[in-house]
């Protein structure tokens, strides 16, 4: 028994201290950025090119609601002269971090302050005795590949105001970037026009609503915008019906979260579950194998087009 | 849509049936938990296997094979809690605080050491009592059989313990023996229920339906059978009142199970006004 416990102590001891070895700062070079959601990190790393270092926030296939800082990470974003989040309602720990850090030199990009948000519609949720005036807010806004450009505009101005040396550099990574933006959207809006049917069906919480207005597909979630929102039988029920009343093959889930509930549901209906990558972070995985935004998008227009039975034009 | 409409469909049945054994089976071993003063074993052995599952997705090892690691490791717990109560001088409480706090740490620390995961932990740690597959209905029926037959088995031992260690061990029990198997079947039908329901049933599970029948009943036996009666009317009246008012399943449950133990709180203090136990 004793030695079992020794053994494990140990394991336990080894695991920590190797893991402490890759805390290790880098000399810095340049201006350094720090981005909380895959999105501003993949997009300001494109901007930065080779003139400033970017890291994300975020340890890989981690939930924005259940991150907590590390003294790393604050170490990190006070040494950094940009750091950039999404919202108040995706990352509301994001405020409170730059609160308690004292670097003046800090310049702080909000890069959803631009955005219109879309109210998280079509969910049939119970009113929580919140009240009718609180609307949910859709924080996943960058699945909207317009406002990805605008995205890109807000990092692009932080960039230069914190390193105006090389503003040139970054202007044209930046326009580079938006083209790209563009032309993904044109490839979707070519790839989603004739389908067999245009219902968005998703058996997770409320993700991919920017997307499905962008392109006219009407979405129905199983669930609210909150991770703690849990669905009731009646919503999982009708969910089960608008499926084969619409006489869709495919139910879709989240990448990174468990598709248990998705799967359940899916079996239910008899269709086949695909999954969609909300793109708010990378799972270990694709972030080894240094997987951008763009390819996420690509993976997630050929299980739309699958699942929605289009024809590519 | 009404109440049949929605009763004919596959989830809400598995929810009915799995959530009626693992009812079953988690009140009767709280009877004998709470009378141990280990009612929140429960939690504890979640947090142990929030660490372990870290442990196992370090290791590669996903869903049910993640089982290979972190079923060891949460019955050592369980048998860590027990060492802890017995040689630390620490009650029950503390030693569980000991554990869970213990798990939840390592398991923090796991996560930023391995350079996170392939897929969002938490969500994949609890199951949801509306998401129970075909094939997870007969394990929750296996481990219903097999706990109630062992309970069965040992059943003086277990009474002899619920009350005085020291008593049992002078009428002859191994005492330790029998603790080490009610730990071991808690933990065992903690990790497995855990991924069918969630936490927060299994935790209510165990405690509220044997503290109600502990308001009430005259007996031992009487108190397990109105614990099990409980905890099985509280999963049918939860399902149903979750389908008609439009609420989540398990929290409903819980509700109805502490609405049980507030009627079983009041009709004592109404026919005993003056007894204390």
């Amino acid at each position: 028994m004793m030695k079992i416990r020794v053994f494990i102590f140990l394991c336990i001891l080894v695991l920590f201290v190797t893991g402490c070895k890759k805390a290790e700062f880098k000399p810095a070079t340049g201006l350094q950025v720090v981005t909380t959601l895959f999105p501003l990190y993949d997009f300001a790393r494109t901007i930065a090119g080779d003139k400033a270092q970017v890291t994300m926030l975020l340890p890989p296939a981690v939930e924005p609601h259940t991150f907590e800082p590390k003294p790393e990470d604050m170490i990190r974003i006070s040494r950094a002269g940009l750091f950039i989040y999404t919202s108040k309602y995706m990352e509301p720990w994001a405020e409170k971090i730059i609160a308690g850090i004292e670097n003046k030199k800090l310049r702080v990009v909000n890069a959803g302050e631009k955005i219109s948000y879309r109210e998280a519609l079509g969910v049939d949720e119970h009113d929580h005795g919140h009240g009718h005036d609180e609307k949910t807010m859709d924080p996943h806004f960058w699945l909207d590949f317009a406002n990805a450009a605008y995205i890109v505009d807000a990092i692009l101005d932080g960039f230069i105001a914190a390193d105006s040396a090389n503003a040139s550099v970054y202007r044209q990574n930046a326009e580079t970037l938006k083209k790209l933006l563009l032309t993904l959207d044109d490839l979707y809006k070519n790839s989603l026009t004739e389908c067999a049917t245009r219902k968005l069906l998703h058996g997770g919480h409320y993700t991919f609503g920017y997307l499905a207005g962008r392109y006219k597909l009407e979405y129905h979630a199983l669930s609210g915008v909150s991770s703690d929102s849990e669905p009731s039988a009646e919503r999982m029920a009708a969910l089960v019906k608008e499926i084969r009343k619409s006489g869709a093959m495919y139910l879709f889930a989240e990448e990174l979260l468990s598709p248990r509930l998705t799967e359940t549901l899916a079996q239910e209906a008899g269709v086949g579950v695909l999954m969609l990558h909300g793109a708010h972070n990378l799972s270990r995985d694709d972030m080894s194998k240094n997987i951008s935004f763009f390819d996420l998008m690509d993976r997630n227009l050929e299980n739309l087009q699958k699942g929605l039975q289009c024809r590519a034009k | 849509m009404n109440l049949l409409e929605i009763l004919s469909y596959g989830f809400i049945q598995r929810a009915l049936l799995a959530g009626t054994l693992i009812a079953l089976l988690c009140s009767v071993l709280g009877v004998f938990l709470v009378l141990r003063r280990l009612s929140l074993i429960g939690d504890g052995l979640a947090h142990v296997t929030f660490g372990s599952t870290a442990i196992a997705l370090a290791l590669k090892l996903y869903s049910a094979m993640s089982l290979l690691v972190t079923m060891p490791i949460v019955l050592l717990a369980s048998l860590g809690i027990l060492k802890l109560t017995d040689k630390g001088r620490l009650s029950g409480d503390a030693a569980i605080g000991l554990v869970s706090a213990l798990g939840i740490s390592a398991g923090i620390i796991l996560a930023s050491v391995g350079g996170g995961y392939n897929v969002d932990l938490l969500s994949y740690l609890f199951g949801n009592i509306l998401s129970i597959r075909s094939e997870e209905v007969v394990i929750a029926a296996l481990l219903c059989l097999g706990v109630m037959l062992l309970l069965t088995l040992y059943y003086n031992e277990l009474f002899a313990i619920s009350f005085s260690d020291e008593l049992a061990k002078v009428s002859g029990v191994r005492t330790s023996y029998i603790n080490a198997i009610l730990v071991l079947l808690t933990a065992l039908s903690v990790v497995l229920a855990m991924k069918l329901v969630g936490i927060m049933l299994i935790s209510s599970m165990l405690i509220v339906p044997a503290a109600s029948a502990l308001q009430l009943a005259r007996g031992f036996k009487a108190c397990i059978l109105l614990a099990a009666l409980q905890g099985c009317s509280s999963v049918v009246i939860g399902i149903i009142i979750s389908i008609m008012s439009n609420l989540p399943a398990s929290a409903s449950i819980v509700m109805v199970n502490l609405l049980f133990f507030a009627v079983a709180f009041l009709t004592r203090r109404v026919l005993h006004p003056k007894s204390n136990n």
